[in-house]
């Protein structure tokens, strides 16, 4: 079959780049999970008080608390809750920098349908990271 | 579990559940998200928001993990993936919005109404792998097509799909109620793509968990922006369930995997009732 060399190649690079990013994430979101519950570092909240507020739905946590929404918490990152936010955000970078990668092979092959689609796909996930159409609060 | 114990108790609790969840999920071939969110939500003083914003990120922390090897094996199409995960993920960003403004007792009734019929979907379905389907229109345009080496059987078997329109609706569907839920969906996405699209039972389920992988990170994007993903509730619930997956993959070959099925159907049934009565108020 003509397709499969390519999609092998395309398989093995998309392969590559989930491995060893999501790797470097978890690796990442142990450690910040590590500083965050040995009290190395301030946090927003601390760890005593969370029962008290976690059983609130999220829009009286936020107005209890003061915790980050939207990007804030880049902000932030000397506090241990929302380093871990950041760690949590990596996760949730790892597929769009995957499709990304993917994206320049696919303009490399000129497979410009599949091409079209991966930059669609960035869009939409560009466009939840960005919490301009999901708003914060 | 009392309310009032210490909060250490709790991600350590987490960390134990998702683990054992991590455990039966891959004994069970069942996403770990549909056993996740009602378990964690009806027994741990979490509030659904932040239930289910950990559900999220633990099925996809799973998929990201199990992604290469099921690529590496052809199991996972990339070609499969693209444009069901594009519809999927509009969809599954429109539900999250969705969930996160519906009312608590809405949500834990409606959740233990679907994690029921999923319990029910689960122990009717059966696959089927008929292979020879004649591709569509927008299925040849679209290239829904590989081959992959079934192992077992020790031959190359080429593939490809059908009525990729309703497979793009039922994707959207898939991912707006897994966007709602917090749920992984590999419940639906399976019979989506091996009874509908016709794709091979084991394409179906690598492909399964490729695009969770990219559905999930759309509507995690909306829990995090939200303030509704909580570390000491993530983390934890991440870390269980890589390692019990683990594990479970190393034991798949030694357990029977229709008792741990008949199992996970149970607690899920439980699950779901407790969720539904805790909804209605009947049991608070």
């Amino acid at each position: 079959m003509e397709l499969e060399r390519p999609d092998r190649a395309l398989r093995e690079l998309y392969a590559r780049w989930l491995d060893r990013t999501t790797k470097a994430g978890f690796a990442i979101a142990v450690l910040a999970f590590l500083i965050y519950v040995s009290g190395a570092v301030p946090t927003l909240v601390p760890l005593a008080d969370l029962p008290r507020y976690w059983g609130m739905p999220v829009s009286r946590f936020i107005a209890a608390t003061g915790s980050p929404q939207g990007w804030t918490w880049l902000r932030l990152l000397g506090y241990g809750d929302a380093l871990n936010l950041g760690a949590v955000a990596l996760l949730a970078l790892v597929t769009p920098t995957c499709y990304a990668r993917l994206l320049l092979a696919l303009a490399a092959e000129r497979d410009w349908l599949q091409a079209a689609l991966a930059a669609a796909q960035l869009v939409v996930l560009a466009a939840a990271a960005s919490g301009l159409l999901a708003g914060a609060g | 579990m009392d309310p009032g114990a210490p909060w250490w108790i709790w991600p350590i609790a987490l960390f134990a559940v998702s683990f054992a969840i991590g455990i039966v999920a891959v004994l069970a071939g069942v996403g770990g998200g549909v056993l996740f969110v009602p378990i964690v939500g009806t027994l741990f003083p979490f509030h659904l928001d932040f239930v289910r914003g950990a559900g999220l990120m633990f099925a996809l922390a799973g998929t990201l993990a199990a992604g290469p090897p099921l690529l590496r094996a052809g199991f996972a199409s990339l070609r499969l993936m693209m444009p069901l995960a594009l519809v999927g993920s509009i969809a599954s960003f429109a539900g999250a919005l969705v969930g996160l403004a519906l009312a608590t007792d809405l949500l834990q009734t409606l959740l233990g109404t679907l994690i029921i019929a999923i319990a029910v979907l689960i122990w009717r379905t059966r696959t089927a792998d008929r292979g020879g389907v004649d591709a569509d229109a927008l299925g040849m345009l679209l290239g829904l097509e590989g081959q992959y080496l079934d192992p077992a059987a020790g031959v190359r078997i080429d593939w490809r799909t059908h009525r990729t329109l309703l497979g793009l609706g039922a994707f959207a569907a898939i991912g707006f109620i897994g966007g709602i839920f917090g749920l992984g969906a590999g419940f639906a996405n399976v019979p989506a793509l091996n009874l509908l699209m016709a794709a091979p039972l084991k394409v179906a389920v690598g492909s399964s968990g490729l695009l969770i992988s990219v559905i999930n990170s759309s509507a995690a994007w909306v829990y995090l922006q939200r303030g509704a993903l909580l570390p000491l509730i993530v983390v934890p619930a991440i870390l269980g369930v890589m390692l019990g997956s683990r594990i479970g993959a190393r034991l798949l070959g030694k357990m029977p995997a229709s008792s741990v099925r008949r199992l996970v159907i149970v607690v899920m049934l439980l699950a779901g009732l407790r969720a539904l009565t805790q909804g209605l108020g009947v049991w608070s």
